[in-house]
C-alpha cells in the first residue's frame, strides 16, 4: 500500500490539488480504508457546519440597508478616483513594455540592415529603407541610452507609486 | 462578465460619494458579511451591530478600494475585523465567562446534552481560535479558495491551509463523541 494522504486530504476534499496530486490521493483512497474514512470525516464535517443555520431574527435587508445608509458620514474619505484614470492608470507598464520593444526592434532591424548594407548584401533597396545619419555619436546615445533609461525610469517610479498605494491601502483597511 | 461590470460601476460611483450606487453594494453583500461576522461571533445582535460597523468602514475607506482583488473579499476582511473589534468591546464589558469563545478547550458533555446538532457545531465553531476561525467560516461558509483567504486575511497560503487543517481537527475531536455520522 502507498504512503497515507493525511496530510493532502484537506485540500482533496477542497478541491485545491492538481489534477496530478488528486490522481494520486484518489489511487490511495481506492485501497486505504483508513484515510477514507478520514476523507468522510472531513465531509460530515463540512455537512453539519453548513446545516448549522442562521438566527431568524436579522434584520430585514431593506431595513439592514436603510439604517446603514442612515449612519454614513457625509462623503468617503480622500478624492474618488475616475475610471478612465484607473483604466490608464493599469495600462502605463503595458505601454511602457511596448514602447522599449518597439525601440529595441527597430534598433535591431536598422543595425543589422546597416551590417547587411556593409556587406554588400541587399544592394540599393536596403540602403534606401535606413535613416539618414544626421546626429552622430550622440543620436546613438539617445536612441540606445536615454530613451531606454527614460522608460526604464518611467516603469520603476510606476512600480514605487503603485507598491506605496497598495501598503496604503493595506494599513487603511 | 457583465455583472462583474455592474458591480465595478457601482463601486465607482459609490467611491465618488453616490449613496444609491453604495447601497446597492451593501445589498448585494449583506448576506455574505452577516453570516461571516455571525460565524465569527456567535450573537445575532453583535452580528447585526458588527455588520453594519464593516459596511460603514468599507464606505469610509472606499476611495482606497483597487479591483485588482475582487470587492467581496475586500469587504469580508473589514467584516472579519468589524467582528473581531466588536467581540473585544463585548469582552471589555461583560463577564468573560458569559463569552462563548471563552472556553477553547473540550465542549462539556452537560451543555451538549439536549441541544441541537447545529447548536453543538455552531460552539464547536465559537471555541476555535479566532484566526483559524476566520479560515473556517470563509471556506466552509462563504467557499472561498485557499488564494482568496490568504488575499483576503492577507496571510501566506501555507498558513490558511495549517489553520484550516488545525480548524477541522479541533471541530472533529469536539464534536467526535457527541454527533452520529462522525466516527
Amino acid at each position: 500500500m502507498s504512503e497515507h494522504v493525511t496530510d493532502w486530504l484537506n485540500a482533496y476534499h477542497d478541491g485545491e490539488l492538481t489534477e496530478r496530486q488528486r490522481k494520486r490521493v484518489e489511487a490511495h483512497l481506492a485501497e486505504c480504508a483508513s484515510c477514507r474514512a478520514e476523507l468522510e470525516q472531513l465531509r460530515f464535517l463540512s455537512a453539519a457546519l453548513r446545516e448549522s443555520p442562521l438566527p431568524s431574527d436579522f434584520l430585514p435587508p431593506e431595513l439592514f440597508v436603510a439604517q446603514v445608509g442612515l449612519q454614513l458620514p457625509r462623503r468617503p474619505e480622500g478624492p474618488a478616483p475616475r475610471k478612465a484614470l484607473w483604466v490608464a492608470w493599469r495600462l502605463t507598464p503595458l505601454v511602457l513594455l511596448g514602447a522599449l520593444v518597439f525601440l529595441q526592434t527597430v534598433l535591431l532591424v536598422t543595425g543589422l540592415t546597416r551590417v547587411a548594407v556593409g556587406l554588400g548584401l541587399g544592394g540599393e533597396t536596403a540602403a534606401t529603407l535606413l535613416p539618414v545619419r544626421t546626429g552622430g555619436l550622440w543620436q546613438a546615445v539617445q536612441l540606445n541610452l536615454i530613451l531606454p533609461g527614460v522608460i526604464a525610469l518611467l516603469y520603476l517610479s510606476w512600480l514605487a507609486s503603485w507598491w506605496s498605494r497598495r501598503q496604503q491601502q493595506e494599513n487603511r483597511s | 462578465m457583465p455583472e462583474d461590470n455592474t458591480e465595478l460601476d457601482l463601486i465607482i460611483q459609490a467611491q465618488q460619494g453616490d449613496r444609491q450606487a453604495f447601497g446597492e453594494l451593501v445589498r448585494r453583500h449583506r448576506a455574505g458579511v452577516v453570516n461571516v461576522v455571525y460565524r465569527m461571533s456567535g450573537d445575532a445582535n453583535l452580528a447585526e451591530d458588527a455588520a453594519q460597523e464593516a459596511f460603514i468602514r468599507a464606505w469610509q475607506h472606499l476611495p482606497s478600494y483597487r479591483p485588482r482583488s475582487p470587492f467581496r473579499n475586500w469587504l469580508y476582511r473589514i467584516a472579519n475585523n468589524a467582528a473581531l473589534d466588536a467581540l473585544r468591546r463585548e469582552k471589555e464589558t461583560v463577564n468573560i465567562d458569559d463569552l462563548p469563545l471563552a472556553d477553547p478547550g473540550e465542549l462539556p458533555e452537560a451543555t451538549l446534552e439536549g441541544k441541537q446538532q447545529a447548536e453543538f457545531v455552531q460552539e464547536a465553531v465559537l471555541a476555535l481560535p479566532p484566526a483559524s476561525r476566520a479560515v473556517l467560516i470563509l471556506r466552509e461558509y462563504e467557499g472561498l479558495s485557499y488564494k482568496e483567504i490568504a488575499e483576503t486575511l492577507d496571510i501566506p497560503l501555507g498558513t490558511v491551509m495549517s489553520r484550516l487543517n488545525y480548524a477541522r481537527k479541533r471541530m472533529l475531536e469536539m464534536l467526535t463523541p457527541h454527533l452520529e455520522g462522525v466516527r
